[in-house]
C-alpha cells in the first residue's frame, strides 16, 4: 500500500491511474462541451463534466495528502541531470494546474447562478459570486490552462514513454509494484 | 374547456351592454405559457398571471383597456436548471424584478380577434410590444352570459430588448408567449 524509497505503493498507484482515466475523459469531454449545440439530449454532459471534474479535483487533493503520508519514491537518475530536473518541474507545473483547473471551472459554474450538482443528486456550494465577470474571468482561466495543462502532459506521457524505451523502469514502477533491487 | 368566441358579440352588442365593464382576474384559473428555443429543442413553462385589470368595451372595443402583471419570481419551466437560469441574474433577475408588467396603449379590432397594444416592462425596461388578443366565454356559462370571461394574448418578445441576454449562445432571443387569464365581471 505505501511508497518505499524505489517504488511506488498500491494506493498511489491506483490514484495515478484513475485520475490519468479521468483526466483524459475531462479533455474529451470538455473538448466535446466547446464544440457541440447544446439541447436537451446532451444537457447531461455538462452535469458529467462537472462531477468528473469534482471528482478530479478530490483525488489530486487526495494523492497530495497522501504524499504527505507516504513521500514518493525519487525520480530514476542522476538527480541533477536535465531530464531529472525537467520532469520535476513538470511534475509540480501538474499538480498545480491538477487544482488551478477544477477550482476555475468551479468558479465558473459558482458565477452562472446555477446549481452545482454532483451525480445529478447533491448540490455543491458556490466558491464565487454569481458575476458576469467572475464568469468570464474564470471561463477564460480554465480554458487557459486546460490547453497548458494538455501541452504538460503531452511532456509528461512522452518523458515517461521514452524513458520505457529506455527500460529505466520510470513508467513501469507506476504500473506495477517492481522488484526492490 | 370549451371556449366560445365572442370577439364577434363585441362588434354587435345591443346597446344596452355597450357600457365598459370592468372585470378581475380569476387567478387560481389563469396562467401565463412561454416557449423559447433551445438548440434542436424548445425550452416550455409557465408563470402565474399577479394580476389582471380590465375595462371591456364591447361597444367601442377600442375603449378597452388591459393592464396584467406577471409573477416572474413564480415562473416554472422545462427542466429545473432553465427555471433557475430564466429568473437568474442574467434574464429575468427576479430578484430585482420579480413582476413582468404589460400596460394596453390601444385595443384594434380585427376579423379574428383583436390586436392589443401596450407596454411591456421585463427587468425594469420598457418596450412597446403588442399582442393577439381572443375573447372568450368561460365554459359552463350560456350565451350571452359576459360575466366570466377568458382573454387569451398571444405574442413574442425579444428578450435582448430588455437586457436579458443571458445563454445567448445557448438560449433563442425569441420568447413566445400565452397569456390565459380569466376574468369575471366586477359587481
Amino acid at each position: 500500500m505505501l511508497n518505499d524509497a524505489t517504488r511506488f505503493g498500491l494506493v498511489s498507484r491506483v490514484i495515478h491511474w484513475a485520475m490519468a482515466a479521468l483526466i483524459l475523459g475531462l479533455l474529451i469531454l470538455g473538448t466535446k462541451l466547446n464544440t457541440m449545440q447544446p439541447g436537451l439530449a446532451n444537457l447531461w454532459l455538462y452535469g458529467l463534466h462537472k462531477t468528473m471534474g469534482l471528482t478530479a479535483f478530490a483525488l489530486v487533493l487526495l494523492r497530495l495528502i497522501w504524499h504527505r503520508i507516504s513521500p514518493p519514491p525519487a525520480p530514476i537518475g542522476p538527480p541533477k541531470a536535465w531530464e531529472t530536473r525537467v520532469a520535476k518541474a513538470v511534475h509540480h507545473l501538474t499538480y498545480a494546474l491538477l487544482v488551478l483547473i477544477p477550482l476555475a471551472g468551479w468558479a465558473y459554474a459558482s458565477a452562472t447562478g446555477l446549481d452545482i450538482m454532483f451525480a445529478d443528486r447533491w448540490v455543491i456550494p458556490p466558491i464565487a459570486p454569481v458575476s458576469v465577470a467572475w464568469e468570464n474571468g474564470a471561463r477564460l482561466a480554465h480554458s487557459v490552462l486546460t490547453k497548458l495543462l494538455m501541452a504538460v502532459l503531452v511532456l509528461h506521457v512522452t518523458g515517461a514513454l521514452r524513458r520505457a524505451v529506455k527500460g529505466d523502469g520510470t513508467l513501469s514502477r507506476m504500473i506495477w509494484k517492481a522488484q526492490q533491487d | 374547456m370549451r371556449l366560445i368566441p365572442i370577439l364577434a358579440l363585441m362588434l354587435t352588442v345591443s346597446p344596452a351592454l355597450a357600457a365598459p365593464e370592468v372585470y378581475h382576474l380569476q387567478p387560481d384559473l389563469s396562467s401565463v405559457g412561454f416557449e423559447t428555443d433551445f438548440g434542436p429543442d424548445k425550452i416550455t413553462g409557465s408563470m402565474p398571471v399577479a394580476t389582471a385589470d380590465l375595462t371591456l368595451d364591447f361597444g367601442h372595443v377600442g375603449s378597452s383597456k388591459v393592464a396584467v402583471t406577471l409573477n416572474a419570481a413564480g415562473a416554472q419551466a422545462s427542466f429545473p436548471f432553465a427555471a433557475q437560469a430564466m429568473k437568474g441574474p442574467k434574464v429575468l433577475d427576479t430578484a430585482e424584478f420579480p413582476e413582468i408588467s404589460f400596460v394596453s396603449t390601444g385595443v384594434k379590432a380585427e376579423a379574428q380577434g383583436a390586436t392589443v397594444s401596450g407596454n411591456i416592462t421585463i427587468r425594469g425596461v420598457t418596450q412597446p410590444a403588442s399582442f393577439h388578443a381572443e375573447i372568450y366565454r368561460q365554459q359552463g356559462t350560456v350565451e350571452g352570459d359576459l360575466s366570466h370571461l377568458t382573454i387569451r394574448l398571444t405574442g413574442a418578445v425579444q428578450r435582448s430588448d430588455f437586457g436579458a441576454v443571458g445563454w445567448h449562445d445557448m438560449v433563442g432571443d425569441q420568447v413566445r408567449l400565452d397569456i390565459l387569464a380569466r376574468i369575471e365581471r366586477a359587481n
